[in-house]
C-alpha cells in the first residue's frame, strides 16, 4: 500500500511539485526586473554575463588559495552528485521509464561506485566545513542544513539499496528523492538553477561598467 | 509362429517351476549363510572391497591440503571442488572470532563504566581558566570530525555483519535482518574506500607532529598520570596519542588493505587469501574499535577539557598547562595565549561584526 504510493502518486506529486516550483521561482526572478541603467555602457553586458558565468568555475587565486579545501569539495561534490544522477545505471533506466522514454550510455558499475564515494568525501567535508567553520556556520540557517541532510540521506538510501535485493530500501530511497523534490524549489538547493541568474547579472552589471570582474 | 509354439497352460506350468525352483534355492542359501559366514570369519580374513565414491570424494575433499586438479575452466582455483580451509575459516568465525570479540567488546565497555565510577571525570586541577590556547586548525578538525564519521558508520555496519545473526537476528527476524544487513554491507563496501582517502589525510597532516621524542617514555611509564597524582609534561601529542595516531595509521593501513581485497575479489585472489584477508580484517578492526572506544571515552566524559580543542578548536590554558605541558610553556613563551573573550570574537559567538579576522587563524 505505501510502497505503491511512493511508487505512483507520490512520485507524480513530487514531480509536478518540482517542476512548478522552479518554474514559479525562475519567473519571479525574471519578473522581478532590472533598474535602468543610465548611464553609457563601456562594453557590452552580454559578453560580461558569459565571460562571469563560465569563468567563475574556476576560483579566483586567492579565493583558490585561501579556501583550498571548499574548492576541491565543491567540485567533488557537484561532479560526484551529477555523474550519479544523471549517469547511474539504475537512474537512467528510472528516467528512461518514467520521464524521457528514452535512455543514454550509463556509467559502469566501477566508475559509478567511484562517483558515488567522491560525492560522499566532498559533502561530507562541506557539510564539516559548515559547522565548524565560524563564518559559515553563522550563516547557516535550518534550510541549509535540511537541504544538505535530505541529500546526504538521498544518496546514502541509494548506496545502502545497491545490491537492489530488497524493494523497501529502492521505495525508502525514492521516498526520500520524492521528499527532496518537493523541497527543493524552496530552498536554497535553487542554487542549481539560479546560480546562472546570479553570475549572469554580476557580470553584465560589470560588463557594462567595463569592469572585468 | 514362435508365439503358436508355446501353448499358455504350457507357459504357466513352466513358470510355476521357475518360480518354485528359484524359492527353493533361496531358502537354502538362507539358511546355510549363517554357516557360511561363520567359516569365512574363523577361517580367512574379509576382502576389503574399496568403495570408489568414498575414494572420489575423499580426494576432492583434500583433508591433507589443497591440491588443485586440472580444469577446462578458466579462473582462480577452478581445479579446486572443495576448498578445506572454507570450513577451518568458517569454524573460526563462528566458534571464536564472534563470541570472543563480543566478549572483548563487552568487557572493553564495562570496563570503561567501571574507571569511569571509580576515578570519575578527571578534572583540571587549576580549573578552567579564562586563557585559551589555539590547538587545532579548521582544516585538522574537518579531518578528524571526517575520520571519525567514516569510521563509526563502518564499525556500526560492520558489527551488524559480524553479530547481526547472533544477535539481531531473534529480534528482528528474518525479514528485516536480511534488509539490514544488505544495506549494511553495501554501506560498509562503499564508505571503505573512502575510510582510505580519510586516513591519508589525516596521516600527512598529523604525521610530524607525532614523530616520537623525548619526554614520550616518562609519560608511558607513568601512565599519562592515570597512575598517581602527579602531572606529567608531555609535548602537543603525549605518548598516548601519538600512539594511537601510529596504530590508527597502521592498524587502519592492514584494514584497509584488506578491506580492498575483500571488496575487490578481481584481481585473482583465490579463497584462502580472501579468507585470511577476512580474519585479519575482523582482528585489525576489533582493535581499532577497542582502541577508539577508550578515545570517545576519554574525549566526552573521561577528561574536562579534552574534547574543546577538537570543537571550538581552542583548549583551555590549564588543561594545556597539566596535559601538554611543554607545549602550553612553549605557547605562553611565544604569546599565544588569548583569553575567553577573544575566542568568542574570534568565533563569532558574540559580537558578529568581528567574523572578516577569523578565517586568517581559523584555516590555518
Amino acid at each position: 500500500m505505501i510502497g505503491e504510493l511512493i511508487d505512483g502518486p507520490f512520485w507524480y506529486f513530487s514531480l509536478v511539485v518540482f517542476c512548478i516550483g522552479v518554474l514559479f521561482r525562475l519567473i519571479s526572478i525574471l519578473r522581478a526586473g532590472l533598474k535602468p541603467d543610465l548611464a553609457v555602457p563601456r562594453s557590452g553586458g552580454s559578453t560580461g554575463a558569459l565571460r562571469n558565468l563560465f569563468s567563475r568555475f574556476i576560483p579566483r587565486r586567492d579565493v583558490a588559495t585561501r579556501g583550498r579545501l571548499t574548492f576541491v569539495a565543491g567540485y567533488l561534490f557537484h561532479i560526484g552528485l551529477f555523474a550519479l544522477l544523471f549517469f547511474a545505471r539504475p537512474h537512467v533506466d528510472f528516467i528512461a521509464e518514467r520521464i524521457t522514454g528514452f535512455s543514454w550510455p550509463a556509467l559502469p558499475y566501477w566508475a559509478f561506485i567511484i562517483s558515488a564515494e567522491i560525492a560522499f568525501i566532498g559533502l561530507l567535508l562541506l557539510w564539516l566545513h559548515r559547522l565548524l567553520h565560524p563564518v559559515t556556520r553563522l550563516l547557516s540557517n535550518a534550510d541549509d542544513y535540511i537541504g544538505t541532510g535530505l541529500v546526504f540521506l538521498v544518496m546514502l538510501t541509494g548506496c545502502l539499496a545497491l545490491a537492489q535485493a530488497f524493494e523497501p530500501l529502492r521505495l525508502l530511497h525514492l521516498f526520500l528523492a520524492e521528499l527532496l523534490l518537493i523541497y527543493f524549489p524552496f530552498s536554497s538547493l535553487m542554487h542549481a538553477f539560479t546560480f546562472v541568474f546570479s553570475r549572469s547579472y554580476s557580470g553584465a552589471v560589470m560588463g557594462r561598467k567595463g569592469v572585468n570582474a | 509362429m514362435r508365439r503358436a509354439l508355446f501353448s499358455s497352460a504350457g507357459v504357466e506350468t513352466a513358470g510355476f517351476s521357475a518360480v518354485l525352483m528359484l524359492t527353493l534355492v533361496l531358502a537354502f542359501l538362507l539358511l546355510m549363510a549363517p554357516h557360511a559366514m561363520a567359516e569365512t570369519a574363523g577361517n580367512a580374513p574379509a576382502i576389503q572391497v574399496p568403495n570408489p565414491s568414498t575414494d572420489l570424494w575423499r580426494e576432492v575433499r583434500q583433508r591433507d591440503g589443497v591440491t588443485s586438479g586440472r580444469s577446462q575452466i578458466a579462473g582462480v582455483e577452478s581445479g579446486t571442488l572443495i576448498n578445506p580451509y572454507g570450513e577451518t575459516w568458517r569454524n573460526f568465525r563462528m566458534k571464536q572470532l564472534i563470541p570472543y570479540s563480543g566478549y572483548l567488546l563487552a568487557g572493553m565497555l564495562l570496563l570503561l563504566i567501571l574507571f569511569f565510577l571509580v576515578r570519575g571525570k578527571i578534572r583540571v586541577k587549576a580549573g578552567i581558566s579564562n586563557k585559551k590556547l589555539f590547538r587545532y586548525t579548521l582544516y585538522e578538525r574537518m579531518i578528524h570530525w571526517f575520520i571519525a564519521s567514516v569510521f563509526l558508520f563502518l564499525a556500526l555496519t560492520g558489527l551488524i555483519l559480524l553479530f547481526g545473526r547472533s544477535l539481531l537476528l531473534p529480534w528482528i527476524g528474518s525479514e528485516v535482518f536480511s534488509l539490514l544487513a544488505s544495506a549494511s554491507k553495501e554501506g560498509h563496501n562503499l564508505f571503505g574506500p573512502v575510510f582510505a582517502v580519510a586516513l591519508l589525510l589525516v596521516f600527512i597532516r598529523f604525521v610530524r607532529r607525532n614523530i616520537y621524542q623525548k619526554g614520550d617514555l616518562t609519560w608511558l611509564l607513568k601512565g599519562g598520570g592515570i597512575i598517581g597524582k602527579g602531572h606529567v609534561p608531555s609535548n602537543f601529542f603525549n605518548m598516548g596519542e601519538k600512539s594511537m595516531f601510529w596504530l590508527l595509521v597502521l592498524v587502519g593501513a592492514v584494514i584497509v588493505g584488506s578491506g580492498l581485497i575483500l571488496v575487490f575479489p578481481v584481481f585473482g585472489q583465490a579463497r584462502i587469501t580472501m579468507e585470511l584477508s577476512h580474519v585479519s580484517h575482523a582482528l585489525t578492526t576489533l582493535l581499532m574499535i577497542l582502541v577508539i572506544m577508550g578515545h570517545i571515552y576519554i574525549g566526552s566524559v573521561g577528561m574536562e577539557g579534552a574534547l574543546d580543542g577538537m570543537t571550538t578548536g581552542y583548549c583551555d590554558l590549564n588543561w594545556a598547562r597539566e596535559h601538554h605541558a611543554e607545549w602550553a610553556t612553549l605557547c605562553e613563551q611565544e604569546g599565544k595565549v588569548i583569553t575567553d573573550v577573544e575566542v568568542s570574537r574570534l568565533r563569532g559567538d558574540g559580537d558578529t561584526q568581528q567574523h572578516a579576522a577569523t578565517s586568517a587563524q581559523e584555516t590555518g
